[in-house]
């Protein structure tokens, strides 16, 4: 497949205003995004990922390294770089809002040196799209925030950019506006041969719409991986142990000690321990535990797991899924 | 093609903002007519009688140029510094265009919109004062235009700071008593001015609507002076925008607020 993206060893450090020190934000990130593709940019807060993100959109100048949108070097060729990619950076805060629905739309697009005329039939389109052709000539001041962000999104198709880079599409939304923005943008990825990157800490949008991901943290990659690899790479370690009798204070200082994400639940008739092992030979230990006191083990079982607690896992033990 | 659409958007955007805005606009119009008013008044009541006229001439020109400085010079500034709190700066750096563009284009606009208001309060001046200038427009247009170019030029450096700095709005409002000492002070008083932006083509507006002259009564080396004064200082105002654009890259502040 074709690259459209190639981020190739970007560094950025930032000097602290007050105590002159220096912060690495990202420290030799590389990777590629191919044509078509949807990549999830993850990670905890202060990873680096809106640096990188920035980086790529050319607000932001990387210290060392490259980053190529279309074969075109962003710090180089900017504005030549630009015309192949659109973002939204700041959700509902990147829309005018004392213009309607309809001005923004078009006066983004002659931003970006289109005429109205020649966008007329698309902002026609994605008002249908978003649901927004009722509120086409409302200000935006008046909008909900989940419509503001159905805009500001519309606002970044419009373009017809071979790359959409969208930062949180999905934040401060309630449930209703979220899942719906999730439909819009799966139709988006089903029907137009997009390449969209989304940088999200909601992890049934990243599930759900995302072929790939790549999770940022302290500044590096620590994974780059297919999203259903990864899933199906923590399933096979997460377990539903139920006990026939409740633990002991010792057995469960001992649990929580050795696995302090595990979930105990003490219930009348049963007890359940739930646990996502980093290593396949930690059930032993776990097993261990059990049998200090010879506690009754009803039954052992694989659990599911979604990609959040992917995500927490490999955040927390980063090395252990990069030796894998 | 490309450069027209970015126009038409901007215009369109400033005349939007300007209608939906319409008690500001007409807040603007009315202080800068009462200003005009204590100008007139202080002439008056203590003003040279024997010099009355050509004082009230000057002060109605001078405020009116004020006005027009004030609103273009502080333009991109403050249209950074609002884009910045908005949210809207690093969209507007998403496009391919260019930020120097749409500003220009922006300032355009507005300027063209201002023009109208300053009409409205040079002729609100002209009534209320009884003292008709010799408005010229085939000679002071054309100077006028020329002169805007250097102050389009300043603003640029203002954007250039604001990008960098944001919170320029003091800055600014001292700003405009500067505008208004280089508006006022005659460049007989001050020959070095001639040095400084637009205070040329303001003197030379002056004096052909005062005295009624034409475009070929002003002496050629007027025009060539007031041409290099604007060229310059536009050419200094994109160079300090980029340098300072690049500087913002750099250091991760076109977000910041």
């Amino acid at each position: 497949m074709e690259k459209i993206i190639e981020v190739n060893g970007i560094h950025k450090t930032y000097v602290k205003r007050k105590t002159k020190e220096k912060v690495t934000a990202v420290n030799d990130i590389s990777f590629d995004v191919h044509r078509g593709e949807v990549l999830g940019l993850l990670g905890p807060n202060g990873a680096g990922k809106t640096s990188t993100i920035k980086m790529i959109c050319g607000l932001l100048q990387s210290d060392q390294g490259s980053i190529l949108i279309n074969g075109l070097d962003i710090q180089k060729k900017r504005l030549k770089a630009l015309r192949h990619i659109s973002a939204v950076l700041e959700g509902n805060r990147n829309l005018y809002w004392r213009l309607t629905v309809r001005e923004n739309l078009e006066y983004f697009a002659g931003n970006r040196g289109l005429s109205r005329k020649e966008v007329h039939a698309q902002v026609d389109k994605l008002l249908g799209q978003f649901h927004l052709k009722e509120k086409e000539n409302e200000l935006v001041n008046g909008l909900s925030r989940g419509m503001q962000q159905k805009l500001a999104i519309a606002v970044a198709l419009l373009a017809n950019t071979d790359v959409i880079l969208l930062d949180e599409p999905t934040l401060g939304l309630d449930v209703e506006i979220s899942y719906e923005l999730r439909e819009i943008l799966k139709t988006v990825v089903k029907e137009e041969d997009r390449t969209i990157i989304i940088s999200s800490h909601d992890m049934p949008v990243v599930q759900e719409l995302c072929d790939r991901t790549i999770i940022i943290n302290k500044g590096t990659v620590v994974v780059d991986e297919n999203v259903e690899n990864s899933l199906r790479f923590f399933e096979t370690r997460a377990y539903s142990i139920k006990l026939g009798e409740p633990l002991s204070r010792e057995q469960e200082k001992r649990l929580f000690r050795k696995f302090p994400l595990c979930n105990y639940k003490k219930q009348q008739k049963q007890t359940i321990v739930e646990v996502n092992l980093d290593r396949s030979e930690d059930i032993y230990e776990l097993i261990d535990i059990f049998k200090e006191v010879e506690t009754i083990i009803d039954s052992i079982d694989r659990t599911s797991i979604d990609f959040e607690q992917v995500f927490m896992q490999i955040v927390k033990g980063e090395s252990i899924y990069e030796m894998a | 093609m490309r450069w027209l659409n970015l126009l038409k958007a901007n215009f369109r955007k400033e005349y939007i903002e300007m209608k939906r805005y319409f008690p500001n606009t007409l807040a603007l119009l009315v202080t800068f007519y009462i200003i005009f008013l204590a100008a007139f008044f202080g002439i008056v009541f203590i003003g040279d009688p024997a010099s009355f006229e050509a004082n009230v001439q000057y002060s109605i020109v001078s405020v009116v140029f004020w006005s027009l400085t004030m609103l273009t010079m502080n333009f991109i500034g403050f249209s950074v510094v609002t884009e910045a709190m908005r949210g809207t700066l690093e969209q507007l750096y998403m496009s391919p265009m260019g930020v120097w563009k749409i500003m220009l284009t922006r300032i355009i606009g507005q300027f063209a919109l201002q023009s109208i208001l300053m009409i409205i309060l040079l002729f609100a001046a002209m009534g209320t004062s009884g003292q008709w200038l010799n408005l010229n427009p085939m000679t002071t247009i054309p100077i006028i235009l020329i002169t805007m170019v250097s102050m389009v030029g300043v603003s640029f450096m203002i954007a250039g700071l604001a990008i960098i700095v944001k919170q320029i709005q003091a800055f600014l409002q001292i700003f405009q008593f500067v505008l208004m000492g280089l508006v006022f002070i005659p460049l007989s008083v001050a020959p070095i001015l001639a040095f400084a932006p637009f205070v040329k083509g303001v003197n030379l507006v002056r004096t052909v609507m005062i005295e009624n002259l034409t475009l070929s009564e002003i002496a050629f080396s007027d025009v060539t002076i007031l041409l290099l004064n604007s060229f310059i200082y536009f050419i200094l105002g994109l160079i300090v925008f980029h340098r300072c654009e690049k500087i913002a890259m750099k250091k991760g502040l076109l977000g910041q607020y």
